[in-house]
């Protein structure tokens, strides 16, 4: 038997004006690095990094459940409300989590989605980071399905949409894992998923912040994963040429999720990653 | 090309859990491989006939239409990017997928790993 290292709470925090029960989980100590899960998925992505002795000596590793998400409720009145994520939310969001968390200038970590708003942030909010790790993170994709097929009354929506997402994981991808990240999208509530597309296929803000984003006072480093169909190499490449001094990893053998797919895989990445933020000491504001 | 799909066929019987996930998909798909045209009639979830076209008179729900270059590495035990999944075809130009696609994603899990079903096996590590 072993107890991991992973410890779970909750905190409650204001967006939009309304309360929100937000569930976070952290491990480690040291420089604070602030972890973004994918669209239609939860905290449970970053598993691995957190139960990574070398990783959490150095780092405080904190991941957090989007509203809507994991086990962080849907706000009251959810049940005739019509979720769908937006760019300034989502900011207000993370930004209302650092506050709460007493985070002082943390790495930023998001996949997916979470990448997307962490590019947002560097443009719009550099001086609450000390740098940003923006994993399959891109400055836009149109959807290449419809995102209406995600909630409807006649079909399983998670179903569906890891089936749908299941091609965006690497063949490499030691199974159980593969299932495990296929898993939280099974677990997914009701049109969730589809609220987290909406934000991520229909708002390309971002295209004309990246030239502005200063590189000299937060790194931005772009991870993305061969396999990747929905966020390619080349998508990333784009976005990384857009933004003046940031690096760019590829790498061959994973996908979509790779801190949930294939953790052996993406370590020597992030660890990478790591090592080109700056050493911001953990000081409580 | 038309053994693989008999073989796809017969391992489906053996594959319970596909069985179970397929119990409520009755239809004809057409898969399209280059101008080979080969029909797919499923009931409940079992192939219960494979028919090589072409046929203008086989009605079918969707079809799935790519190339034999493109199925071979589709069916490689690690496919390189993009012909590792039906939507990477599609992606990559190699792959159109046509007709009622929703009843595709609502089939979606089933229909893949059918397909997968002649995938070779991945090498069993020590």
């Amino acid at each position: 038997m072993s107890i991991e290292p992973i410890t779970g709470r909750y905190v409650t925090v204001t967006i939009g004006g309304t309360a929100r029960r937000i569930y976070f989980e952290e491990a480690g100590q040291g420089r604070p690095v602030l972890c973004l899960h994918t669209a239609g998925a939860d905290t449970r992505q970053w598993r691995h990094l957190m139960n990574d002795a070398e990783i959490t000596a150095s780092n405080r590793l904190i991941a957090f459940d989007m509203p809507w998400h994991g086990k962080s409720l849907p706000p009251e009145g959810f049940e005739t409300q019509e979720y769908l994520l937006t760019t300034e939310a989502y900011i207000e969001t993370v930004l209302a989590v650092i506050d709460a968390l007493g985070l002082e200038r943390p790495v930023l970590a998001g996949c997916s989605m979470g990448g997307r708003i962490a590019l947002q942030l560097a443009a719009l909010h550099p001086e609450r980071f000390s740098g940003f790790i923006a994993i399959e993170a891109s400055d836009f994709q149109p959807a290449w399905y419809d995102i209406d097929w995600f909630h409807r009354p006649d079909a399983h929506g998670g179903e569906m949409g890891a089936a749908l997402v299941s091609a965006n994981i690497s063949p490499y991808a030691p199974e159980p894992e593969r299932w495990n990240t296929l898993w939280m999208f099974m677990q997914s509530g009701p049109g969730v998923f589809r609220g987290d597309l909406s934000f991520y296929t229909r708002d390309d803000s971002l295209i004309a912040r990246l030239p502005g984003i200063d590189t000299g006072r937060t790194p931005v480093h772009i991870i993305v994963g061969a396999y990747d169909l929905t966020c390619t190499p080349e998508d990333a490449a784009r976005t990384a040429r857009a933004i003046p001094g940031a690096t760019l990893a590829v790498m061959d053998e994973l996908g979509h999720f790779p801190m949930s797919e294939h953790p052996e895989g993406f370590r020597p990445f992030f660890v990478d990653a790591l090592a080109r933020m700056p050493q911001v000491r953990a000081e409580v504001a | 090309m038309i053994e693989t799909f008999k073989q796809i066929q017969s391992t489906l019987e053996r594959t319970p859990h596909l069985l179970r996930l397929g119990r409520l998909f009755s239809e004809t798909v057409l898969i399209e491989v280059g101008s080979d045209e080969y029909y797919l009639t499923f009931e409940a979830g079992r192939i219960v006939s494979v028919d090589q076209g072409p046929s203008r008179k086989t009605p079918w729900c969707f079809a799935l239409r790519t190339d034999a270059k493109a199925l071979e590495k589709f069916w490689q035990a690690r496919p390189e990017p993009g012909f590792h999944d039906i939507f990477g075809l599609v992606k990559i130009g190699r792959g159109r997928i046509d007709g009622d696609i929703l009843s595709l994603v609502k089939n979606l899990r089933f229909f893949k790993e059918v397909l997968g079903l002649a995938r070779a096996q991945k090498e069993v590590v020590a």
